[in-house]
């Protein structure tokens, strides 16, 4: 009997939507799901764990949890699979799950297929396809030998449902001491009441057009009267103007919003694969042979300065 | 200090890549080290510029695999390992495999790799080779500092912030492209890059048997590859941005169901 469990993610003590998301999904398919919750001050999301299906929930709450740790994380992994008797962990592919799951498929014995867009689930035979090359590609794979799957799966790939808490059956796991040889000492943040890229419906971005930390601020408030998450390119990051944490791309955060607005971003190969799983990609730059123009479902040759307050007077009528 | 530098030649993303019968086509196809592998290369360089000691590269893959180890060695390098491997389709265990299997023996004070090899977009190969050898990993990092034999102070790209772990070594550390601006070869890097020493091995000479190569030493395999959809362009809109802006909003609303 094929089982789940899925490692959730929280953010300030409260659950991550993609972890909603995998949940509605194991649900959609109706498999047999548990989950882990890790974190410090987190317990108070089982209850919604539950709500969305979970059957048992294994708890770590401590405060050497609350800043993502490999060792200590690995472990609890194993110890939930060895009681839940889970034949499936299903993970997000954030980064803390792009550390985590292999060195969980390695502790246990086993491989991984990461990055997961779609999932073809027949008891625990698991086709994958996901993203290669860039996204140029895609590539069907599966498990080849018996034993346990492990599977990242990409924030957006799935949609989650509503649902309520409900009364969860918790199992409180032993924190473990973790590798003596690493000390995760401090997280340095840069804002935290924006929303999150890779939970956005819509993401307002700026690039090199903008031409510094002034120009990216003028057009950052259009993302607030959006409801948008705000988003920057390697280059705008790597230059100093916007800090990493709004960073879309292959290296920074892979985005899939309903609405990708572009603003002074020419449209640099790991920047698009950061983004082509955008529904609807608006491009707004200068240069009429930028190849973002070539991913566009609406592209706007024009002066970015001259067009975000004409965005911002639309927005407002719409609103109205 | 002794830096082992795990790279993978990948065909250029930038350019065309074309599929035929599932399988990727090599006609044609230029070859490049993984772009974040170069990242990998030029930190490591600038570790040993700092503290001394060599940068030691491993690549595993058929012949031309050499090409790329040369193009490392061009920027600095000092030696290269090449694992002569034709035993085709393998995946990140299966190379972790490898990888585990050369170092045994060797003592390496740090194995640094890219976060992820730009063919398969995977990133598990460096973490998985990290639990095999029971060694520390610290993946995504944007900046080092504090750098010691024995340990450094790494900066790495979390989901909520940087990061901020101390290490001691040995350790895997993989590199986000964050980090540096890879050197280019000079002529001079290149010429000498022909007399570095080229380690070749084949799986026999670690001790590896059919079992655990290819496809049986694999835990997953790639059935087939396929191009995604491709997005067309739209609708292009030129001129006053007065205009063109609400013709594209209101087209946003009525045809894409745009809502703010």
């Amino acid at each position: 009997m094929p089982k789940v469990l899925v490692v959730a993610e929280t953010k300030n003590g409260e659950l991550k939507k993609p972890t909603l998301e995998l949940l509605s999904l194991a649900k959609s398919m109706n498999l047999q799901a548990e989950s882990l919750l890790i974190g410090k001050e987190v317990s108070s999301q089982a209850d919604l764990l539950a709500g969305y299906g979970s059957g048992k929930v294994y708890v770590a709450d401590d405060a050497g949890l609350e800043i993502y740790n490999t060792s200590k994380y690995t472990s609890l992994v194993a110890d939930a699979v060895g009681q839940s008797g889970a034949t499936q962990v299903w993970i997000t592919s954030s980064e803390t799950g792009r550390d985590l799951t292999p060195r969980v498929a390695a502790r246990m014995g086993v491989g991984a297929l990461s990055d997961v867009t779609e999932l073809e689930i027949d008891g625990d035979n698991i086709t994958a396809t996901r993203p290669c090359m860039a996204t140029k590609l895609v590539q069907q794979c599966r498990f080849t030998k018996d034993g346990l799957r492990v599977i990242s799966i990409r924030a957006g790939a799935y949609e989650a449902e509503e649902a309520s808490p409900e009364t969860a059956d918790t199992v409180s796991l032993s924190i473990p001491e973790g590798d003596s040889r690493v000390e995760v000492r401090d997280i340095q943040v840069e804002e935290s009441n924006e929303i999150e890229l890779n939970e956005a419906s819509i993401v307002v971005s700026v690039g090199r057009g903008t031409g510094g930390t002034e120009g990216c601020d003028f057009v950052k408030p259009l993302a607030g009267e959006m409801g948008a998450a705000f988003g920057a390119s390697r280059a705008v990051c790597d230059a100093g103007w916007m800090p990493h944490k709004h960073q879309v791309g292959q290296t920074g955060t892979v985005v899939s919003p309903d609405f990708y607005f572009a603003f002074g971003i020419s449209g640099a190969i790991q920047h698009l694969a950061g983004m082509s799983g955008s529904k609807v990609i608006v491009a707004i730059n200068k240069d009429a042979e930028a190849p973002i123009f070539k991913v566009a479902d609406y592209g706007i040759v024009g002066d970015l300065f001259k067009a975000v307050p004409v965005f911002q007077e639309e927005v407002t009528k719409i609103k109205n | 200090m002794e830096i082992i530098v795990p790279i993978r030649q990948v065909p250029d993303v930038a350019l065309n890549i074309r599929v035929n019968e599932g399988k990727v086509v090599e006609d044609g196809v230029s070859f490049v080290i993984s772009s974040w592998d170069e990242t990998a290369i030029e930190g490591a360089l600038q570790m040993t510029e700092e503290l001394g000691g060599e940068v030691t590269l491993l690549g595993i893959g058929p012949e031309r695999v050499s090409e790329a180890l040369r193009k490392g060695l061009a920027m600095g390098a000092h030696k290269a390992i090449h694992v002569l491997y034709e035993e085709g389709q393998t995946d990140s265990f299966g190379y972790a495999k490898i990888m585990a299997k050369v170092m045994e023996g060797r003592n390496y004070d740090l194995i640094l790799t890219g976060k992820q090899a730009q063919d398969t977009d995977a990133g598990l190969t460096a973490s998985m080779l990290a639990e095999f050898l029971d060694l520390p990993q610290v993946t995504n990092i944007i900046r080092f500092s504090d750098l010691a034999v024995d340990g450094m102070t790494l900066y790495r790209k979390g989901d909520h912030g940087t990061e901020v772990i101390g290490i001691k070594l040995p350790a895997v550390v993989t590199v986000n492209d964050s980090l540096n601006e890879p050197r280019l070869a000079s002529m001079r890097g290149i010429m000498m890059a022909k007399k570095k020493p080229m380690e070749s091995l084949s799986p026999s000479d670690l001790g590896m048997g059919a079992e655990e190569l290819g496809l049986q030493g694999s835990m997953t395999e790639v059935l087939k590859f396929e191009k995604p959809e491709s997005r067309k362009e739209g609708e292009r809109f030129e001129g006053d941005e007065t205009e063109t802006v609400p013709m594209a909003i209101q087209k946003l609303v009525s045809e894409a169901k745009l809502a703010v």
